[in-house]
């Protein structure tokens, strides 16, 4: 059994009626646990008319409320610093963390149990063993291992393997490329935007990564572990396979991974969450193959439970069969392809900073970008990419032309500015990148009107 | 999965998980803290084995885990 390219096989081939039965038994468990455990969960419940029991077949997922972060803050306003959402007593947990702070205007604080770090350790492992990480493996973090939840997870999950594992906190850049060679790690967790920021300065070292001793790199955080140009950037500048995976705070782990059949999605690690995808305008279901908002309910974190959760990430389900390796899990085809909050409409045409990205990132001489909007002449709304260009031999005006025509093509004909900035001036991440900076007065000149 | 269906060697894991819940819940008291936080973590360990076959192990955090 230890040669399986399943961490759990029999969840991760479970034929989907079996696997929906499970669901829906779980399902019953967590809504009982919620209701007797959590004050704030039994209030919605009882406003709802719904009881653990009343739950009979999936279609009676529907009759359970909304959760949304909004809820979750006021929540933890009125009653600080958690909210009556805790259920169990804070002395028996054992960690504590907070949202990354990118999102929401305060911080989302949650508890875990010891047995709970077990499990979302496990989830983890899924996502390493199904990338093919094995116990003699070296896995260097780089992650600074701090309040946000991030790859702590993974960290644990990869002793849990077996691996040899280099937690690379606190560290410069440099320091960790030079870990990363001098240790031979044949695995590196970072956020993608980091594993590009890692591979500049390999380069700049003079360390040729791409014959390295790294096999393959285990990327979230970011959508862009699934953004095709971004990954093939990664992979061609370590010479190693990327997988993408992505998770929250609000469960503490992963919820999706990719396979090493690296099918374009992420498979949903369904034995142990429901995933739904709703229209983010009326809540509707929508069906395989059409984007909406990810809303998902967790079986695994007990101390705060979590059920039919909003998440305001946007992605498209597709069935299992999309993917080879034999998984029964369905997938998000391209991960998490955005987020509902992060569009802005621009002279009326809609901007997200994943399409942006897919296409810088297909033009290898931009190191760095960034996508500022702004008001110009104090009423029209204006968009334009920084780039930052280091080759000298490049042709930047030839670049920068060729820029402006993809992004406005992709756009519906809207005007791009696109400007080379100084070496250096635009922010580097070692987290979530936030690339977009919109500096507009008034929003929306012809589109969106709104004072900002 | 159900208990019938378990492998004789699952059924070893699922009999250990049991008898270190009941002697968390027991005989808490009685033990050193060595015994009783490693009993614990080995605890939470085996929770996942059980939480991974399906068999329902419940929230345990009255017994510390």
């Amino acid at each position: 059994m230890a040669d399986s390219p399943y961490w759990n096989p029999r969840h991760e081939t479970m034929p989907r009626d079996e696997l929906d039965a499970l669901q829906l038994h779980k399902l019953r468990r967590t809504v009982e646990w919620a209701e007797k455990q959590v004050p704030f969960h039994a209030e919605r419940l009882r406003d709802a008319g719904v009881t653990a029991q009343d739950l009979q077949s999936f279609d009676d997922l529907r009759r359970l409320p909304f959760m949304t972060r909004d809820e979750w803050m006021d929540a933890q306003l009125q009653q600080p610093p958690y909210g009556p959402i805790l259920a169990a007593p804070k002395e028996t947990a054992i960690r504590y963390h907070m949202t990354s702070g990118t999102t929401g205007r305060t911080p989302i604080r949650v508890l875990d149990g010891m047995k709970d770090w077990e499990w979302i350790a496990e989830m983890w492992c899924y996502g390493f063993w199904g990338f093919g990480v094995r116990p003699a493996d070296t896995v260097f973090f780089a992650f600074s291992y701090g309040t946000f939840v991030g790859f702590w997870g993974a960290h644990y999950a990869c002793e849990k393997i077996g691996c040899l594992v280099l937690p690379g906190g606190n560290m410069t850049t440099e320091a960790r490329v030079r870990q990363i060679v001098d240790m031979e790690a044949t695995v590196v967790c970072s956020t993608p935007t980091y594993a590009l920021r890692m591979a500049q300065e390999a380069a700049s070292m003079g360390v040729d990564l791409a014959n390295g001793p790294v096999e393959r790199l285990i990327l979230s955080g970011e959508p862009a572990g699934s953004i095709p140009a971004t990954k093939r950037l990664i992979e061609q500048q370590w010479g190693a396979k990327a997988a993408d995976t992505a998770g929250m705070t609000e469960l503490g782990t992963i919820m999706m991974f990719e396979c090493d059949h690296q099918p374009g999605g992420t498979h949903i690690i369904e034995p142990h969450y429901i995933e739904e995808v709703i229209d983010p305008e009326s809540g509707e279901p929508v069906p395989y193959g059409e984007q909406g908002e990810r809303v998902v309910t967790s079986f695994g974190r007990g101390f705060i439970p979590v059920i039919r959760y909003r998440t305001r990430d946007l992605v498209v389900k597709v069935p299992a069969d999309r993917c080879s390796c034999g998984r029964t899990l369905d997938l998000y085809e391209g991960g998490i392809v955005g987020r509902v909050d992060d569009m802005k409409l621009v002279r009326g045409t809609n901007i997200y900073p994943r399409a942006i990205e897919s296409i810088v990132r297909e033009h290898e001489e931009v190191d760095e970008f960034q996508i500022h909007l702004y008001t110009a002449e104090g009423i029209r709304d204006e968009i334009e990419v920084l780039v930052e260009v280091p080759d000298e031999s490049v042709d930047v005006d030839a670049l920068l032309r060729t820029l402006g025509t993809a992004l406005s093509e992709a756009h519906e004909g809207l005007r791009f500015g696109v400007r080379s900035v100084e070496l250096g001036s635009l922010p580097r991440f070692e987290l979530k990148a936030k690339r977009l900076v919109d500096e507009r007065v008034l929003a929306g000149s012809e589109g969106e009107r709104k004072r900002m | 999965m159900t208990t019938a269906s378990l492998s004789p060697a699952q059924r070893e894991l699922v009999d250990c998980y049991e008898r270190l819940v009941k002697v968390l819940a027991e005989h808490r008291d009685e033990l050193a803290p060595f015994e009783e936080r490693n009993a614990a973590k080995a605890t939470a360990a085996l929770w996942q084995v059980v939480n991974g076959l399906d068999l329902d192990p419940g929230h345990i955090y009255h017994v510390g885990v």
